[in-house]
């Protein structure tokens, strides 16, 4: 076995030590290591979106990213995104949307949509369907899933006319 | 299995002396793999910290120079008129999902050489070729002389792929990079990159252990689709769950005559 090492990684904010091998992915480093179970492992090689984290802003596989390797990029995760207990407005609109049905894929989408409104605040469907591609809902619900971004999106063209 | 992150190439070559050492690069593919128990290197040789692998650079033909560490992502976002070029950027558009477009690199999938992938087709249909360094010299290969057969490349003991070198294409030239998949960003059942001039220049990808090559090819539709028959006839595809070998000859002339039709019109 490969001996553990000591890294810091920067999540939501704050600085965490934890302890990893260099096989360590960046998921079991959150899942297991500090207890952030939110973000999920589903295929655990990259197909299946899960465990969509924001690694130096831009959308990553933390199946696909070793621990070590993060360095001092910080490293958002589903727990990260609603503040103060008040979901955000992509949680929110896939709350009311219905959007969710057993919940496994939901922190990935999430993660997928926050980084797609962050840089595009009114995306078009197609869109919306690029930047959703690489993430998978098992119980097929992707329609309720694309109607709750596309509201987000209308709701920002309304208020920006 | 340790890990360490060098800054210079020089530091690199040194950490890939001990055995069974491998060079990390986005990850997107050695984790996976990892993640599946199919590899276990003893040493992961980080390649993040070194600034030489990263960076986009103008030959003098006005071909470009492309660092290994480049990453999908910054390769789909080129805007550039060129054939050569312009093939790989839509190559790039197409390799997985945003998240591993954003950390994945050309130089990781190209050292990968994994046949169903994207840019090894591009890379030979646009006549490119791969740079690898070691500590005694570098060289650049041929990316038809580069890719060997299924994960197997031209890179030797204690080499890196430091850059990924595409010409120009001809001054007339247009390029398609035609991919047929189950669904968006998975590996292609097929897939065609195109350089149409006065001839046809084909690699087709998914079918055999490395990208098929043809040059020469006839712009004339029934007589590409003959040509294009043949060539099927003659590949060697996989059957697997995307696709049954059959099947993958029956639609290579199809997307070669649609991708060549894309690039007339």
């Amino acid at each position: 076995m490969s001996n553990k090492l000591a890294i810091e990684l920067n999540v939501n904010g704050e600085p965490h030590d934890v302890l990893a091998t260099a096989a360590t992915p960046l998921l079991e480093a959150l899942r297991t290591g500090l207890g952030l179970t939110g973000s999920k492992r589903g295929c655990n090689h990259g197909v299946c979106g899960a465990c969509t984290v924001l690694l130096d802003g831009k959308l990553a596989r933390s199946c696909l990213t070793l621990a070590v390797d993060v360095g001092e990029r910080p490293v958002t995760t589903i727990e990260g995104i609603s503040q103060n207990g008040t979901l955000s407005p992509v949680q929110q609109a896939l709350l009311d949307a219905g959007a969710i049905q057993c919940g496994f894929c939901t922190p990935g989408f999430v993660m997928a949509l926050t980084e797609l409104f962050a840089r595009e605040p009114a995306p078009d469907r197609e869109q919306i369907r690029s930047a959703l591609s690489g993430n998978l809902c098992r119980c097929s619900g992707y329609v309720k899933i694309i109607e709750a971004a596309e509201r987000l999106a209308a709701a920002h063209a309304g208020e920006h006319q | 299995m340790d890990y360490v992150a060098p800054l210079t190439v020089e530091e690199a070559w040194r950490a890939l002396e001990t055995e069974d050492a491998r060079c990390l690069a986005g990850g997107q593919s050695l984790v996976a793999m990892m993640n599946l128990g199919l590899v276990a290197p003893s040493r992961l040789v980080s390649l993040r910290r070194i600034a030489s692998l990263r960076g986009i650079a103008k030959e003098d033909d006005g071909g470009l120079r492309i660092g290994a560490m480049t990453t999908h992502a910054e390769l789909a976002a080129l805007d550039v008129a060129e054939c050569g070029p312009a093939l790989l950027a839509q190559a790039a558009r197409v390799v997985a999902y945003p998240a591993v477009r954003a950390f994945g690199t050309i130089g990781g999938s190209v050292a990968h050489a994994d046949p169903a992938a994207d840019y090894p087709v591009a890379l030979v249909a646009a006549n490119a070729a791969i740079e690898v360094a070691s500590a005694t010299g570098t060289r650049r290969v041929a990316a038809r002389d580069f890719f060997r057969r299924l994960f197997e490349t031209a890179l030797k003991p204690g080499e890196i792929v430091t850059a990924i070198v595409v010409p120009r294409g001809p001054t007339n030239g247009r390029a398609i990079y035609e991919k047929l998949s189950l669904v968006a960003g998975d590996f292609a059942i097929v897939s065609v990159a195109a350089v149409v001039a006065e001839t046809v220049t084909i690699a087709i990808g998914s079918c055999g252990p490395k990208p098929l090559f043809a040059s020469g090819l006839p712009l004339e539709p029934g007589a590409l689709r003959d040509v294009a028959t043949k060539l099927a006839a003659a590949s060697d595809p996989p059957s697997d769950h995307r696709g049954s070998a059959a099947y993958r000859r029956k639609v290579l002339p199809e997307l070669v005559c649609r991708a060549v039709r894309a690039a007339t019109t």
